[in-house]
């Protein structure tokens, strides 16, 4: 067989047997719309209260680069920044959980005054968490002086359950919500060398929260449920 | 010809593979080994308005010399952590952020406090399976007047944990596990400190009650309680963690009145300010 028809076998048997994920996006607009204008910045931060909510450090980035694409001028501060610029009032035990906790803690001064400078107008929580829900098949490898490999089959699956919550700055009230559920499997087949065929579950989760979260922002309100 | 050179370069990239997994698996090999950690400060300056205190650090040479070794066999994770220095620079940071530091001989000095290490523990993945390195640390802050009368005593507790990832190592993990765990702690005192009835007393110029002098405890109890290795106590642990008001009822709070409640979700005082009930959560 040709090196060009291995090549085009290869190609087709990964495209074939690519891992794919669902994605089910939910987004509740509570205000009309949103109002940015330029020079204003929004923050995107994730949920880390308890033991159990560990919201990924790469999703909550993932959803902020993917906002400062869609939405043009605004900027979005990042996580760790604001985090530690505004130490210790967003820290994983400390942060607000509601709208009007949050007004409270700009009751502080020194807070406040932070918060006008950096032009922040809109908070995005995320709150979730990407698991493994099942695995199956098994995989051997060894290594030895003249080689190694590695044989069998392994597949596994991963479950994104997210929500995203927005809260106007100007009202200290949420205005918008988007809850995300990602389901995905990834294969691994192993003939000497593994080849991953990997659902990207979480990037994906991010792609669909992402785009809702820039519709939300940009006003764009087509096949958006409203709540009343 | 075309298929010999691409043979060739299959057997290359074949080469190529085995090489990078043999230093994969050495890198595996390398980060499960056990390593004494030397854990690196890295706690930010508090956005806190600073009181008109002059304060002194007062650290016991117990604190200053604290290692946590780890003594049981079965726990391959780490041999030892130092955190002496994060620690200090933590506490260093949060009451210099507060409070106008002092020497001890300051003749304006108002208040002490002493920092004691009442307890730490950590997990690593392998013994929890849950794919975290986690960090609790307990402490006692004895706060003393510019009389070095004792006033009150503050325990306070924080937690750690980091997620597991790929080519991030052992020690790594319990450094950044430990900062946090040390962030948690900095982030209570900065946010609860002025609301303690203590330091609102010496603000309006009063002077606090003071409390009796506790028994001092015997060193090899402290020991034994630093290096408890039962997931039980650890669970415990963890339990009690969320709910740190119950400083309020813990055994060593010697000042009944120093730490008043602070979660009452229907009071408009500064106090509700602090999130500090995880049951708090649910309501989101």
């Amino acid at each position: 067989m040709r090196p060009s028809v291995k090549l085009i076998f290869v190609s087709t048997l990964v495209i074939v047997l690519s891992a794919c994920t669902t994605i089910n996006v939910d987004h509740v607009r509570i205000k009309q719309t949103a109002a940015l204008k330029e020079g204003d910045a929004m923050v995107v931060l994730g949920r880390h209260q308890t033991a159990e909510i560990q919201t990924e450090a790469s999703l909550v980035s993932c959803i902020g680069s993917r906002l400062a694409r869609g939405t043009g001028d605004v900027r979005i501060i990042p996580e760790a920044e604001f985090v530690d610029s505004f130490y210790p009032w967003f820290e994983a035990r400390t942060a607000p959980l509601h709208p009007k906790k949050l007004r409270k803690v700009l009751d502080q001064p020194a807070v406040a005054e932070k918060i006008e400078n950096l032009n922040i107008r809109y908070f995005v929580w995320v709150e979730g968490s990407t698991e493994r829900t099942n695995s199956a098949g098994s995989m051997t490898c060894s290594i030895g002086p003249g080689g190694g490999g590695c044989f069998g089959f392994g597949s596994w699956e991963d479950t994104s359950n997210y929500e995203t919550t927005i809260w106007d700055l100007k009202t200290f009230s949420e205005v918008g919500r988007v809850s995300t559920e990602a389901v995905g499997t990834s294969y691994m087949p192993a003939f000497v060398i593994p080849i991953p065929l990997l659902a990207q579950v979480e990037g994906d989760a991010c792609q669909g929260m992402g785009n809702q979260l820039v519709r939300f922002f940009t006003n764009d309100s087509s096949g958006l449920k409203t709540s009343p | 010809m075309l298929d010999k050179v691409y043979s060739s370069s299959s057997t290359r990239h074949c080469r190529l593979l085995i090489l990078v997994s043999l230093a994969l698996l050495s890198m595996g090999l390398i980060s499960g080994c056990a390593s004494s950690i030397v854990v690196k400060p890295d706690i930010p300056s508090p956005l806190v308005k600073r009181l008109p205190l002059n304060t002194n650090l007062v650290y016991s040479d117990t604190f200053k010399n604290y290692l946590y070794v780890e003594n049981e066999k079965k726990r391959g994770s780490m041999k030892s952590i130092d955190f002496t220095d994060a620690q200090a620079a933590m506490f260093e940071q949060v009451f210099g952020s507060l409070t106008n530091l002092v020497d001890s001989a300051d003749p304006s000095k108002n208040l002490s406090i002493e920092p004691e290490i009442l307890d730490f523990q950590y997990s690593a993945p392998s013994e929890t399976k849950l794919k975290q390195y986690e960090i609790w640390i307990k402490y006692r802050l004895k706060l003393r007047d510019g009389n070095n009368a004792r006033i009150a005593d503050w325990t306070i507790k924080g937690y750690g944990k980091t997620p597991t990832s790929m080519l991030t190592s052992a020690p790594s993990a319990f450094n950044a596990a430990t900062n946090i765990a040390l962030r948690d702690v900095g982030a209570q005192l900065s946010i609860r400190f002025p609301q303690q009835t203590v330091v609102k007393t010496l603000l309006a110029g009063g002077a606090p009650p003071t409390i009796p002098e506790p028994e001092p405890e015997p060193e090899e109890q402290l020991q034994v309680a630093a290096n408890t290795d039962d997931s039980e106590a650890a669970a415990a642990f963890l339990d009690q963690l969320p709910d740190i008001d119950d400083a309020e009822t813990d055994d060593s709070i010697s000042a009944p009145d120093a730490f008043p409640e602070v979660t009452d979700e229907s009071s408009e005082g500064e106090e509700d300010l602090i999130e500090t009930d995880y049951e708090d959560n649910d309501e989101t």
